[in-house]
């Protein structure tokens, strides 16, 4: 479904990416991980090519989206990607935030987008918000509202960068609920997060990543059991003590 | 509404605060702070106007305006009477008068009825005659030629009613044109755009002397009015204008008005060295005979 | 002082035809409002195209939004005036220049010459007003937007810019007061509106202060109701549970 060759990334002089090589299957859930600065975010806006790259070749559902040739915005229509800061348009209300896309980027008809999007609002439990406005909503539930958008263009492949960790604690729970239906539904996602229980519940792979390269990559229970690296180590270590 | 009432409540408290500097005579006036203010134009040629010293007015109507300074000396006993300039512009004349800033304007004013209602005038001082400025070519001799055409004129001059007048009346379907002051209604001529200007004559002697070729462009038609300049004083003083047109009506008896006259409008001036060539009209050398402080309207 | 006032003077004739003076005034009003609102609408549109060029990606097309910025803010309204009336004519085809400067009507002409130059050097205030505004928005939002599938014109249609304008109703509403102030300066050119008829009156009538004071009134309500009108509009646009406006 992606399958990442040889992906080199450069700010200026900051090496960001640095070689990546990785493949997630249909219907994998993949959890990318590493300290912060590690490249992961990167990484991931690279997949609809929200950050262009310098070298190697990222192919997404058979489309090569490094190519001049390949249209972009019919790739990204079908790749969700969920922001960290949510990115609700404010000046629509959460009915059209959802509607917008399918009908102005899919020409789908307004009756059938409002359908999909009260369908959709129901499935991540905010059927009762539709005519609500981003700035009326917690964090918790505009993430919600976020996936939701995503999903509303049918995309073959969900991405998450950090979903999470723009919210208050009492609120995580129910955005990862809503990722995790959406994975036992069979979608393919790549999620960058920090959320170490959703990757041993959900993630089918763990894949660890820092100074822009993947050092580690390994089914959750061996990764968290029992990992490799150093680096990974000292990662975890920090993670389930964060004070020290 | 609230705000039109304060806004009038405001100009009347500031008039009547103004007042009390009024209640004397300008003579008076004058005597007590030992100045005489004068207003003078900046661009009026040769009228009053400014060349090569921008604190000094010089022009026609200014050589006059000095005749009358030198008679208020004379009058006050005053030999060192000091002389402060005042530049006024055709909207700003009529309240500096009024409200004391400036005791006597001499310039390119025209005496009128609406003018009267609000500040006295002296004998005149100058006769025009609106007429009109065509190019040589153009084939138009009189103001009947004008039908359907272009026409411009300067904003806010007797010429510019008349010419509204007349289109409205005769139904000439003359398009006019007001342009801002003289030097551009001139330009609106010179490229095209209005195939006539009319204007006081003696102001259109002053554009052709000061056109690139002045041989192109000529002078014509029957004068529509006659108009007559004069200086402008505050209404109700009558020592004071007694004072001005004595001295004016001297300067008109002793012929010395006639080498005035012939420094401004025969002779070349400056700033450029132009010549008028602008002959005494018979209605002013009737005025002179005759002086009169009435309008040509009155007349 | 010894000012004589006569507030009667507004419906006095003014010796030409059947007109009194009130007549230059709603005729004068007339024109200023048609001069000042289609340079309005022109130059909201093309400084909205020139604002959003400013933040494109890329160089060229920035590049020519500065330029033009710079020139039109640069130069005095009234140098540019008279040369969209004076000089630019004469560069004309010889037909088009005949047609302009005579066959017109020289009213048509001066509006034409007066509407163009507001226009566009309003359009360059309106250009920086918009620019701001779309610079104000969270990156995220042209993320957002691109991440569903959007083309760069969608994405500035129906995101960016809604917020944008929003953002900048309280700045561009003073530049739509400024183009009724400005559009003044016609009468430089012989176009008879407000200003150029006020000052008519005072010239002809010699009731200075009266002209004036209603001229400055008529302004000053003119603006007033301009001012109610866009205030009615951010009201109206307001977005739910935000303070004032996008952020």
């Amino acid at each position: 479904m992606i399958r990442f060759n040889n992906v080199h990334k450069w700010f200026k002089d900051l090496h960001v990416l640095n070689g990546i090589d990785l493949q997630v299957a249909q219907g994998e859930v993949v959890v990318v991980c590493g300290p912060s600065g590690s490249g992961k975010s990167t990484m991931i806006r690279t997949v609809n090519q929200l950050e262009s790259i310098n070298e190697g070749e990222i192919w997404v559902d058979g489309k090569n989206v490094a190519d001049p040739k390949t249209d972009l915005n019919a790739l990204r229509a079908e790749v969700g990607f969920v922001f960290q800061h949510f990115n609700l348009y404010p000046h629509l209300s959460v009915l059209d935030n959802i509607t917008l896309s399918p009908i102005k980027v899919k020409g789908m008809d307004k009756a059938a987008a409002d359908k999909q999007a009260v369908a959709l609002l129901e499935r991540v439990g905010l059927a009762h918000k539709k005519d609500a406005f981003p700035a009326q909503l917690s964090g918790g539930q505009q993430q919600r509202v976020a996936i939701a958008r995503g999903l509303a263009m049918e995309p073959r492949v969900m991405l998450f960068d950090e979903p999470t960790s723009a919210l208050d604690p009492e609120m995580i729970g129910e955005v990862l609920k809503v990722m995790k239906d959406l994975a036992e539904s069979g979608m393919t996602m790549m999620v960058v997060t920090h959320e170490m229980g959703f990757a041993r519940e959900v993630a089918d792979r763990v894949v660890f990543i820092d100074h822009g390269k993947i050092v580690e990559q390994a089914p959750p229970e061996e990764f968290f059991k029992n990992p490799q690296h150093e680096r990974a180590q000292q990662f975890l270590r920090q993670l389930l003590t964060p004070m020290s | 509404m609230r705000f039109t009432t304060r806004l009038l409540t405001t100009a009347v408290i500031a008039s009547a605060f103004a007042a009390p500097a009024m209640a004397e005579g300008t003579l008076d006036k004058i005597k007590s702070s030992g100045v005489i203010v004068l207003g003078h134009r900046d661009a009026s040629i040769p009228f009053s106007y400014l060349a090569n010293d921008p604190t000094k007015p010089i022009g026609y109507s200014h050589d006059l305006q000095l005749k009358v300074v030198e008679a208020v000396k004379k009058q006050l006993k005053m030999p060192n009477l000091q002389v402060r300039y005042n530049l006024v512009t055709s909207q700003t004349r009529i309240p500096l008068v009024q409200n004391g800033t400036v005791d006597l304007e001499c310039g390119s004013t025209t005496n009128n009825l609406e003018r009267q209602k609000q500040v006295a005038f002296s004998v005149g001082i100058f006769e025009i005659g609106t007429r009109l400025m065509t190019a040589k070519t153009s084939g138009i001799k009189d103001f009947p030629d004008l039908k359907g055409k272009n026409v411009v004129t300067t904003a806010g001059t007797t010429s510019e009613r008349l010419l509204k007048a007349m289109n409205a009346e005769k139904q000439m379907g003359m398009n006019i044109i007001s342009a801002k002051d003289h030097g551009e209604s001139f330009l609106m001529l010179e490229s095209g755009r209005a195939v006539a200007f009319m204007m006081d004559d003696a102001l259109l002697y002053g554009e052709m002397a000061k056109a690139k070729n002045p041989g192109n462009w000529v002078v014509t038609g029957k004068p529509q009015s006659f108009e007559i300049y004069g200086c402008m004083l505050r209404k109700e003083d009558p020592a004071f204008k007694k004072v001005v047109d004595d001295a004016l009506k001297a300067t008109f008896k002793s012929g010395e008005v006639n080498k005035i006259y012939s420094k401004w409008f025969m002779a070349p001036v400056p700033p450029k060295g132009l010549n008028l060539n602008f002959p005494m009209s018979d209605e002013f050398k009737a005025l002179v005979a005759k002086p009169t402080d009435k309008s040509a309207e009155e007349m | 002082m010894n000012y004589n006032w006569d507030w009667n003077i507004f419906f006095k004739s003014t010796g030409i035809g059947s007109e009194i003076y009130l007549d230059w005034f709603v005729s004068g009003l007339g024109w200023t409002i048609a001069v000042a609102l289609v340079a309005w609408i022109a130059a909201l549109a093309i400084g909205s195209v020139l604002g959003v060029m400013r933040t494109l990606p890329g160089k060229v097309l920035p590049a020519i939004a500065t330029a033009y910025v710079e020139l039109f803010r640069n130069v005095p309204l009234l140098v540019q005036l008279f040369l969209w009336y004076f000089v630019v004519p004469d560069y004309l085809p010889e037909a088009t220049q005949v047609w302009f400067k005579q066959d017109l009507n020289p009213a048509t002409s001066a509006y034409i010459s007066v509407v163009v130059c507001l226009a566009l050097f309003t359009a360059a205030r309106v250009c920086e007003q918009v620019r701001t505004g779309i610079q104000a928005l969270p990156r995220g939002q042209s993320a957002a937007a691109l991440a569903v599938g959007f083309s760069i014109g969608q994405t500035y249609r129906h995101v960016l810019l809604p917020q944008a304008f929003r953002i900048i109703i309280p700045p561009l509403t003073s530049e739509f007061l400024n183009i009724f102030k400005n559009s003044s300066v016609a009468s430089l050119i012989g176009l008879m509106e407000l200003l150029a008829q006020t000052k008519q009156t005072a010239e002809f009538s010699a009731n200075i202060f009266e002209a004036f004071t209603l001229a400055t009134v008529i302004y000053f309500v003119l603006n007033m109701s301009l001012m109610a009108l866009m205030n009615l509009v951010e009201k109206k646009v307001r977005i739910p549970g935000m303070m004032g406006g996008a952020k």
